[in-house]
């Protein structure tokens, strides 16, 4: 029974040393035909929670026909710029799409079509936290898989970047709370040894 | 396990206690179901205690991955962060240690929690690293805890259950009312030599090898209590909830895990003797280490999560294997308390051959410092655990150093260099070696070294001619037991008036 378990344990031990099962598509893969422009200027800092950027992209004509046959939907996030992904592991840009993590936050989906012009307007989420952004759509194909981009930045994310400035999450009534209990705190502190001293000179004095 | 008091009787003055108490009022069985004054009472207050100030501490790392968003942390700073909430408490130690001589273990861990909480109240106004820094290094402060309630159990429980009192609670607590002036401990108590025992303590090459493999045990359990939320969260993108409660499942295994180690120590000791608890904690301690090295590499969840489980028995057993020999290095740095340790457990059971005097605190020395100011001061706390518990907390510190900060490595990477770092900080252990009962490789000195020659080398004439060494030479009678059952009993004079009629 012992023998069985050990069995059941190494072989559970010697099948996860293999990598994971999918590999998923690689963005150097991808070809770079989607037109997309987003409102920001460069530099602009938009407040999340607050203010709206709206995002248009279009399929690139100058492709040979028939490029964009596979495309069903299109996916507009928001990424991480070189800057913001800095000693930052989580954020960052790996080829394998799969494992990719510059692209954390979608703006929208919706249905492709070859010759539209689609433009939306989004009002930045109050979950987006501070950093610098740019946009790129990822046209997918009928499987769910990447099948091309588009992106407001040139290939080496230099460009059209723009900030946004997370909420606070500080509020006037935690900070009161916070206040009132530390000097809840001391004062108990305070009042516990003065009733120890007090019990003390009681008990001397009987 | 009751022990039939008759001085109790005798004496109709004496102080009615709920418990059986010894002479000491120290109580002599552990009822875990009561909250009888003083004794339980204080046990369940103090776990509770020490349990609220683990949590406060390791409540920040299972939600860096929201933290860190939002006060727009890098890498970098998390590590930082994390190595302030370990180190703040090395000092907090010292300084606890100290008040517990002082002022008694209630007023002492009262401040300490009164003064550290306005910290955690504090964490809802951070807004950037260096406050979240500031935060968790004052947070930490709060570990300081442990040695009040180790030192606090060590006051009310006697000798046979003072491990098992500090077994749980500290394991407990890695998951009052007591009057302690009813409790003051009776007995003499001589001035030590501070320079002499810090000597013997910082001589002893032994003291330094177990700080050195406690530093990669305990060390690397508060390390992975840091880190591991954050890396179940990006590697295999489970969401937060999830993450947290394969971290929180880490720490969970010291309930049984950490007083295991100590059992196993002493079971391993009727047998083998103080061979036998080497062997032991380096064995676990080794095996610990492969199951690091192995957690870096794994790459599916589920496997994951099985060999962390496996990885936190190992690592925490191997913390209360090292407090098995730590009570035997020294006895003259071992301080005149019975104190408790880091939640070493039952590696304290040791204590079946000792009675219940100041000398006979078999397991518990309180955890207090790092090396180098904190020797000085902990003098009456026990060097030779503070050296210990001080190791452990220097390992934490430079494992993340070395291996959690910035972006050098990447965390699976960290975590089996860090499982190497373990085998290798293990390998002294074999340099290990007691003349009158041997070491790793080497039995016991053949020219018949006996546990009197090894205890009574710190004690000079002078001392001894005021008997300040009679606790060491009935410690070192009790300890004959680490010989093990394969070698013979002690040559006793036959031809001589026994001591005791």
């Amino acid at each position: 029974m012992a023998f069985g378990c050990f069995l059941v344990a190494s072989s559970l031990l010697l099948l996860s040393f293999f990598p994971e099962a999918c590999y998923g598509v690689t963005f150097s893969s991808l070809q770079r035909t989607l037109l997309v422009t987003a409102s920001p200027t460069t530099g602009q800092v938009l407040k999340a929670g607050q203010d709206q950027l709206t995002v248009t992209w279009s399929y690139d004509q100058t492709f040979p026909a028939g490029t964009d046959s596979s495309y069903k939907t299109v996916t507009v996030k928001l990424c991480y710029a070189p800057i913001s992904q800095v000693d930052r592991a989580w954020r960052k840009t790996v080829d394998n799409l799969m494992k990719d993590k510059t692209c954390q936050f979608k703006v929208v989906v919706q249905p492709y079509s070859p010759s539209s012009n689609f433009s939306t307007t989004w009002t930045v989420e109050k979950d987006i936290p501070t950093a610098i952004y740019f946009v790129r759509a990822y046209a997918y194909d009928s499987n769910g898989v990447e099948a091309a981009y588009g992106q407001t930045t040139d290939a080496h994310k230099t460009t059209n970047l723009f900030e946004i400035q997370a909420i606070t999450g500080r509020h006037a009534s935690l900070d009161i709370a916070s206040a009132c209990f530390s000097a809840f705190s001391i004062v108990s502190l305070i009042g516990f040894f003065y009733m120890e001293k007090r019990k003390a000179k009681l008990s001397q004095q009987t | 396990m009751e022990k039939p008091d008759h001085t109790e009787e005798a004496n109709p003055d004496r102080p009615k206690f709920a418990l059986p108490v010894d002479s000491e009022h120290k109580a002599t069985v552990f009822r875990l179901f009561t909250a009888a004054q003083p004794h339980m009472r204080a046990f369940h207050l103090s776990w509770i205690s020490f349990f609220c100030c683990f949590v406060s501490t390791f409540a920040a790392p299972p939600l860096l991955p929201i933290i860190r968003d939002n006060l727009n942390l890098t890498a970098t700073d998390i590590g930082n962060a994390g190595i302030a909430s370990v180190s703040g408490a090395v000092f907090a130690r010292v300084a606890m240690g100290t008040a517990c001589d002082l002022f008694g273990p209630r007023l002492a861990s009262a401040s300490l929690i009164l003064l550290t909480s306005p910290a955690v109240y504090c964490f809802s106004v951070a807004n950037s690293a260096t406050s979240f820094l500031l935060l968790r290094f004052f947070t930490g402060f709060s570990l300081a805890t442990f040695v009040s309630t180790q030192f606090w159990m060590s006051s009310m429980f006697s000798a046979p259950v003072v491990g098992t009192a500090n077994g749980v609670s500290g394991g407990w607590g890695n998951l009052g009312g007591g009057n302690f002036s009813q409790l003051k401990k009776s007995g003499d108590k001589h001035k030590e030599n501070l320079p002499q025992v810090v000597r013997h303590a910082v001589t002893n090459y032994r003291g330094w090898i177990l700080a050195l493999t406690y530093g990669y045990c305990f060390g690397v359990e508060l390390t992975i209590d840091n880190i591991i939320a954050q890396y179940f969260y990006d590697r295999f993108n489970v969401n937060l909830h999830t993450a947290g409660i394969i971290a929180a499942s880490f720490g969970l295994a010291n309930i049984f895990s950490r007083p295991a180690g100590g059992i196993l120590s002493d079971i391993v000791a009727k047998k083998f003797g103080m061979r036998g608890r080497l062997w032991t904690l380096w064995v676990v301690q080794t095996v610990g280490g492969l199951l690091c090295i192995v957690l870096g590499r794994v790459g599916s969840l589920g496997a994951s999560i099985a060999v962390m489980v496996m990885f936190s028995v190992f690592v925490q057993a191997a913390c209360g294997l090292t407090f098995g020999v730590v009570p035997f290095v020294s006895r003259s740095a071992h301080g005149n308390n019975d104190n408790g340790d880091e939640g070493s457990g039952g590696g304290n059971s040791n204590s079946d051959g000792n009675d219940g005097d100041g000398g006979g605190g078999s397991s518990g020395m309180m955890a207090a410092s790092s090396i180098v100011v904190v020797v000085a001061m902990a003098w009456s706390l026990g060097i030779i655990s503070g050296m210990t518990g001080g190791g452990g907390n220097v390992g934490a510190v430079l494992t993340q150093v070395i291996f959690f900060r910035g972006s050098r490595y990447k965390t699976e990477t960290g975590i089996t260099l860090m499982g190497i770092m373990m085998i290798c900080c293990t390998l002294p252990m074999v340099l290990i070696y007691f003349p009158q009962w041997g070491g790793m490789f080497c039995g016991p000195s053949s020219k018949g070294a006996t546990e009197e020659d090894y205890y009574m080398s710190e004690w000079n004439l002078a001392e001894k001619e005021k008997s300040f060494h009679q606790a060491s030479l009935k410690f070192a009678d009790n300890s004959r037991s680490e010989r093990g059952t394969r070698v013979g009993s002690a040559p006793t004079p036959t031809d001589e008036t026994p001591i005791h009629v």
